[in-house]
């Protein structure tokens, strides 16, 4: 793949890859574009080897989430709600974003949990593609949703 | 798995919008020119290794190949080399000129050989990082 085409490829899927990794980031938007750049740079240099005709998306998707869970295992993670709170007023949190409860709630759900939480309610993939993406059995994939559901709607009063 | 109907409407009415599009690209282009210019810088770095494989190789086989010959053409109780002076070490040295030089070049074969090992490791390895994993 040329330069020429991956940036083509890449201006048309941009915005769902940083929405995506926004979410992961709870909220964090510079966060989430550095770890959107550094996907990319990745995607860049392994487009050799592309070979998902037609799955540039989920292809992206892959490298994110896993430039992401690498990203997160460098960082300390936190766990309470309460912590989160703090940690988020202090943070570059999206300032535009007027419901800051979710990206709260999404905190408090380990890192896998919550990718497979938002790849199946805000990027619409089925378990399969989740399961493909993330590199997880279907069965995991289900309970990591089952899981991150039930507490999403704990922690959200739903 | 259904999907729950309160969390789908939440997710998507707070779906996220980017009006910085442009910046990100440019600053995305940005870093893949420094990506272009340490992986040319990098390959090149592999061509010159493979020159100096290939001349150690060259220079290795052709030296050898010569010394061996020398090696054979001489008879076996004629000393390799002799010096002018006599002296006890000189005498040592000349007596013992065939072993000697049959060492010295099995040292260098060694060494050559182990040249030759790091050198296509160190491109096998700078290969792998221009080459670049997804995970």
């Amino acid at each position: 793949m040329t330069r020429e085409g991956f940036i083509e490829l890449v201006e048309q899927e941009q915005e769902a890859l940083r929405g995506f990794l926004l979410y992961l980031c709870c909220g964090n938007k510079e966060e989430a574009d550095d770890i959107a750049q550094d996907a990319l740079v990745k995607a860049y240099l392994s487009s050799a080897g592309y070979q998902e005709k037609g799955r540039f998306r989920s292809w992206l998707f892959k490298i994110a989430h896993n430039t992401f869970l690498n990203h997160k295992a460098s960082c300390r993670t936190t766990e309470s709600i309460d912590e989160a709170r703090t940690l988020i007023s202090n943070t570059a949190a999206d300032a535009s974003f007027e419901h800051q409860d979710l990206y709260l709630a999404l905190r408090t759900l380990p890192p896998k949990e919550r990718s497979a939480i938002t790849l199946f309610y805000l990027n619409g993939y089925n378990i399969k593609e989740i399961a493909a993406i993330t590199e997880a059995s279907e069965d995991a994939v289900k309970k990591q949703l089952s899981r991150g559901r039930d507490q999403l709607k704990e922690k959200l009063k739903l | 798995m259904n999907k729950d109907k309160a969390l789908e409407e939440l997710f998507l009415a707070q779906k996220p919008q980017f009006d910085d599009s442009e910046a990100f690209m440019e600053s995305l282009n940005k870093r893949l020119d420094a990506v272009e210019y340490i992986k040319q810088h990098q390959e090149a770095t592999i061509r010159r290794y493979k020159m100096a494989l290939v001349a150690a190789f060259v220079v290795g086989i052709i030296s050898g190949g010569i010394t061996i010959v020398y090696m054979l053409s001489t008879p076996v109780r004629v000393p390799l080399f002799t010096f002018q002076v006599e002296t006890g070490w000189l005498s040592w040295l000349a007596n013992n000129s065939r072993l000697l030089t049959t060492t010295a070049l099995s040292l260098l074969v060694t060494f050559g050989l182990i040249s030759i090992v790091g050198n296509i490791q160190d491109i096998r390895r700078m290969r792998g990082e221009v080459g670049f994993r997804i995970n």
